[in-house]
């Protein structure tokens, strides 16, 4: 193993310095940089231990996540403050928890990995990333998601989404708890009286990495609830998953299928 | 690298290199209760208490955590003065081979940090990274229950 030159920045404008040096990378929880075995590819790391962006905060409706958050910070964090979130329900699954101490919101947004439990829920929950550097500005998380050269010399700081009222439900598809997740689903949706108000359908982990659902979408906004057939709306729904240890393509598209069905009528009740 | 760390509740400079992990150095400098199991943050064998916090020793780059404190299952009780969760993983019979139980101690540990009555779920996910791959985690639960009932009796006491 050759030697690694590590960088421990006392302030962003420092880090944002550093991340600039050819074969260096951030670390946050250091989870994703083991995981991809990146230490034998790089020649320097600059911990983000010691920069403000490890906050969370709630201001003018909206939640602020801090990069350095780690999975279980945002699950205390936010049963506080909106414990129906959906970004409870799937971090809760995420991993395990030893390892939700440590993998961060910024490095899992940073890498979004195709496993990702984070990245479904804030898309579904239209979040925007903060981010310092080359590439400063907000972005639209599908936007970020899409065009991995914006993280070039630039740093994640915060996530930040609108705190709303969601019905939701959220599935991971995996073979066991600790298994990676073959995809995931993320339904949020709103009800007024019998109609449905709101709608969002995100799916990770499919061959696109991720979708939303927006022509289901649009068709089921403003139905009668009492009159929605999920078997109807389901069976034209196909998404491409390509095929993959979990199993085969029309395996995992008949899973969603199912899942996509049983969410909707949870939310909505059959 | 040199780095000093708060381990057991005393001070201790170490050296390292760069790459090396938190597992590493704790069992290059004696701590060898803290076990090297898959070294890829899934079997729960290696985990330690960072600052309070249940983690994978394996998944920290020990640089990364210079001035911490860190608590191993020798940390909280030995031999002579065990902990209460240690003394009811032996009454239930929940130790075949040893290798997971300094992990499922602690993970009990945290659990009792964060909740003092928690219920089935709570605990089946306080364990859920932690492996064992002698017993069917039966004899585990019943260890962890009876720790819990433990605990409570001993805080009870307190008051």
């Amino acid at each position: 193993m050759h030697e690694i030159k590590w960088y421990f920045p006392q302030s962003i404008d420092e880090a944002l310095d550093l991340i600039k040096l050819e074969g260096v990378i951030p670390h946050a929880g250091g989870t994703g940089i083991l995981k991809s075995r990146l230490l034998e590819k790089i020649k320097g790391l600059v911990d983000l231990g010691k920069i403000p962006i490890n906050y969370f905060y709630e201001e003018n409706g909206e939640i602020k996540i801090g990069a350095m958050q780690t999975y279980n910070d945002v699950i205390e964090n936010l049963q506080q403050i909106a414990p129906d979130s959906i970004l409870i329900k799937a971090l809760s699954q995420a991993a395990s928890t030893p390892l939700r101490n440590r993998i961060t919101v910024g490095g899992s947004v940073s890498y979004f990995p195709i496993w990702s439990d984070i990245m479904g829920p804030l898309i579904a929950l239209d979040a925007r990333v903060t981010l310092l550097g080359e590439n400063a500005s907000i972005y639209d998380m599908r936007y970020f998601a899409k065009n991995r050269l914006l993280r070039r010399n630039s740093l994640v700081k915060e996530v930040k989404f609108e705190k709303d009222r969601w019905r939701s439900y959220y599935f991971r598809a995996a073979r066991t708890s600790f298994d990676y997740a073959a995809f995931t689903l993320s339904i949020l949706a709103k009800k007024d009286k019998n109609l449905v108000k709101d709608i969002r359908i995100v799916v990770t982990g499919c061959a696109r990495k991720f979708i939303r659902l927006e022509d289901l979408e649009e068709e089921l906004k403003g139905k009668e609830i009492q009159h929605l057939n999920f078997d109807d709306i389901i069976k034209d729904i196909n998404v491409d998953f390509r095929g993959k240890r979990h199993g085969s393509s029309e395996y995992l598209n008949h899973l969603f299928q199912v899942e996509l069905r049983r969410g909707l009528s949870k939310i909505f009740g059959d | 690298m040199k780095g000093v760390f708060k381990i057991n509740g005393k001070e201790r400079e170490l050296t390292f290199k760069p790459h090396h992990t938190l597992l590493d150095i704790l069992r290059d400098n004696g701590y060898t209760e803290v076990k090297e199991g898959c070294r890829e943050g899934e079997c729960g064998a290696c985990v330690v208490l960072l600052n309070g916090k249940l983690v994978n020793s394996c998944q920290v780059l020990a640089a990364s955590v210079v001035g911490s404190e860190i608590l191993t299952v020798k940390g909280i009780g030995d031999l002579h003065s065990p902990h209460p969760i240690q003394e009811a993983f032996v009454e239930a019979g929940a130790v075949q081979c040893g290798f997971c139980t300094p992990g499922m101690v602690l993970a009990t540990y945290y659990l009792f940090s964060k909740n003092t009555d928690p219920d089935e779920k709570d605990i089946k996910q306080a364990l859920d990274g932690n492996l064992c791959r002698c017993t069917g985690y039966v004899k585990i639960l019943d260890a962890v229950r009876l720790a819990i009932k433990k605990m409570k009796e001993r805080e009870n006491e307190k008051v």
